[in-house]
């Protein structure tokens, strides 16, 4: 399985290092990209993921009114919602394509909403029809 | 006028030979009308003609400008030897491609991606949720509505308030009007007309390998499109790599005009002074002119044509979703001017990606009144004009 966790720099990206400190696992197949800022993804490169294999996309970025930038986070929501409504369009679940918040530091909480993740992606096969 | 364009081919000078390219006379023509080389200083089309004979066009293959033809065939209109530039061009991203070239993709790449997405056979697509409770489709029927990238352009685009679904949905109530309740293809793909025209051959392929699967499955007779590229590459390009159809293919405004003329379609007068916008596909590709302005002396709208129009037209600036950018605006600027000079209150457009390209020149805060006017698509000022009794649906 590949799944790919888009974090940003600052919360996300810090609670990843400090779940790697605490020596919690994620999931095998579990490819975090780091990007500055959350706002910066967009569809086309959510959408390439999907291309070239991923059965997952999980996008975590700083808190509500915890944005480095501001207003990064709320950029993420939309370029979110519009990613996933053509991720619809295309036969892709809701599942498999998500948002979420992780605090600077919380390691526990990263790895945690990984799992989570993951294990939903997981129960529900490949977005592709099998032959 | 031979339709035929260029087939794949891994030999730049077979792309040279097969689109005439050597019957060049370097008169120059071309370049006069190009829209990018008045824009672009360093871009013309005769040169790079020159330069593809001179070195069988393995420099041009790695020249950036490549990219910059908005295969909008206005050179090849004007040309005494009949090259086909636009062909040219295509021949040449292809090899380019294979080189390891790639135009510049514009939103990201977002729509190629979920082009090729499409090429996958394995996709369960969730693509027909638009269909309200009042639109009637069927499983058989003589005709297919192909909706092409509609539903995902209607995501894409909202923002910039452009039709995208409304003309899906025009599309369906019209024919329903008309008595036909037409095929919707749950798991149509994209035609891959903006993949072929930026080069990827492969991916192309693999789309229209799909596409014509399921459309010789539904037993139609015709395919209906509101999109002149799917119409164009349904109709001649399926047919240039080998995927015939065996089946009519149509843009809507042909067919609702063939209708009017049969007397089988009434149109309530919307009245008003519009002007309308050739797309290249429907115009100079297929060489459907009168037909939407029959459809439009129809709804009694009196059109006041801009500078440039029918053969002459402007192209909306950018094609296949690459290369946009500084020449793309200000080609659309240009053109929204012409359109505001007609004293027109709406600019008619008959292709979904000439609205949303206007629609985005539009929305420019420096501009703003100066080159104020309303788009619409044909289909859907049809949709608003229904009128009169709807035929009996056949059974």
């Amino acid at each position: 399985m590949k799944i790919i966790v888009f974090t940003c720099n600052w919360n996300a990206y810090s609670a990843l290092e400090m779940a790697s400190y605490q020596r919690l696992s994620l999931p095998a197949g579990v490819r975090p990209l780091k990007v500055m800022c959350l706002g910066r993804l967009h569809s086309g490169l959510v959408l390439k993921a999907f291309e070239l294999g991923a059965d997952g996309v999980l996008m975590l970025g700083c808190p509500p009114g915890e944005c480095h930038y501001e207003f990064g986070n709320s950029r993420a929501e939309e370029l979110f919602r519009e990613t996933r409504a053509l991720a619809r369009l295309l036969g892709i679940g809701e599942e498999r394509l998500q948002l979420g918040w992780v605090s600077a530091g919380d390691g526990r909480a990263f790895a945690e909403k990984v799992q989570e993740f993951v294990k939903g992606v997981a129960g529900n096969g490949s977005w592709l029809k099998s032959r | 006028m031979a339709e035929e364009s260029v087939r794949r081919d891994l030999d730049a000078a077979q792309v040279v030979r097969q689109t005439r390219a050597y019957y060049c006379l370097e008169c120059g023509k071309c370049t006069a009308v190009c829209p990018i080389s008045w824009r672009e200083a360093g871009y013309s089309p005769r040169r790079m003609v020159e330069a593809a004979i001179t070195d069988r066009g393995m420099e041009l293959l790695h020249d950036g400008r490549l990219w910059s033809c908005l295969t909008c065939r206005r050179c090849s209109q004007v040309c005494p030897s009949d090259v086909r530039f636009s062909e040219f061009t295509r021949g040449l991203r292809a090899l380019a491609r294979e080189a390891g070239q790639r135009g510049h993709c514009s939103h990201g790449e977002t729509i190629q991606t979920w082009m090729r997405l499409m090429a996958n056979p394995q996709l369960r697509q969730n693509r027909l949720e638009w269909l309200d409770e009042g639109l009637r489709t069927s499983t058989y029927s003589d005709t297919v509505y192909f909706v092409g990238c509609l539903p995902h352009y209607d995501v894409l685009f909202h923002r910039l308030g452009a039709q995208g679904l409304e003309i899906a949905r025009s599309a369906v109530k019209v024919l329903n009007h008309l008595g036909i309740e037409p095929i919707v293809l749950a798991d149509e793909r994209c035609c891959g007309h903006d993949l072929l025209w930026e080069g990827d051959v492969e991916h192309f392929c693999k789309l229209a390998e799909l596409n014509a699967a399921l459309l010789r499955q539904t037993g139609a007779q015709r395919i209906v499109t509101t999109c002149p590229e799917c119409a164009y590459t349904l109709k001649v390009d399926y047919r240039t790599f080998g995927k015939s159809l065996g089946m009519e293919v149509l843009h809507i405004s042909q067919f609702l005009a063939q209708k009017l003329e049969a007397g089988e379609l009434e149109l309530r007068e919307l009245g008003g002074r519009v002007t309308y916008q050739d797309p290249c596909r429907l115009g100079r590709y297929l060489g459907v002119y009168d037909e939407p302005r029959q459809v439009m002396a129809a709804l009694g709208l009196e059109l006041a044509e801009m500078e440039g129009h029918r053969g002459r037209a402007l192209c909306c600036g950018t094609s296949a979703w690459t290369h946009c950018g500084a020449t793309a605006k200000s080609i659309q600027v240009d053109r929204l001017r012409q359109a505001r000079a007609t004293g027109a209150e709406i600019l008619v457009t008959a292709c979904a990606k000439c609205q949303i390209h206007f629609r985005c020149a539009l929305d420019d805060a420096h501009l703003g009144d100066e080159i104020r006017i309303e788009v619409r698509d044909l289909s859907t000022l049809v949709a608003e004009a229904l009128t009169g009794k709807a035929c009996a649906v056949e059974t």
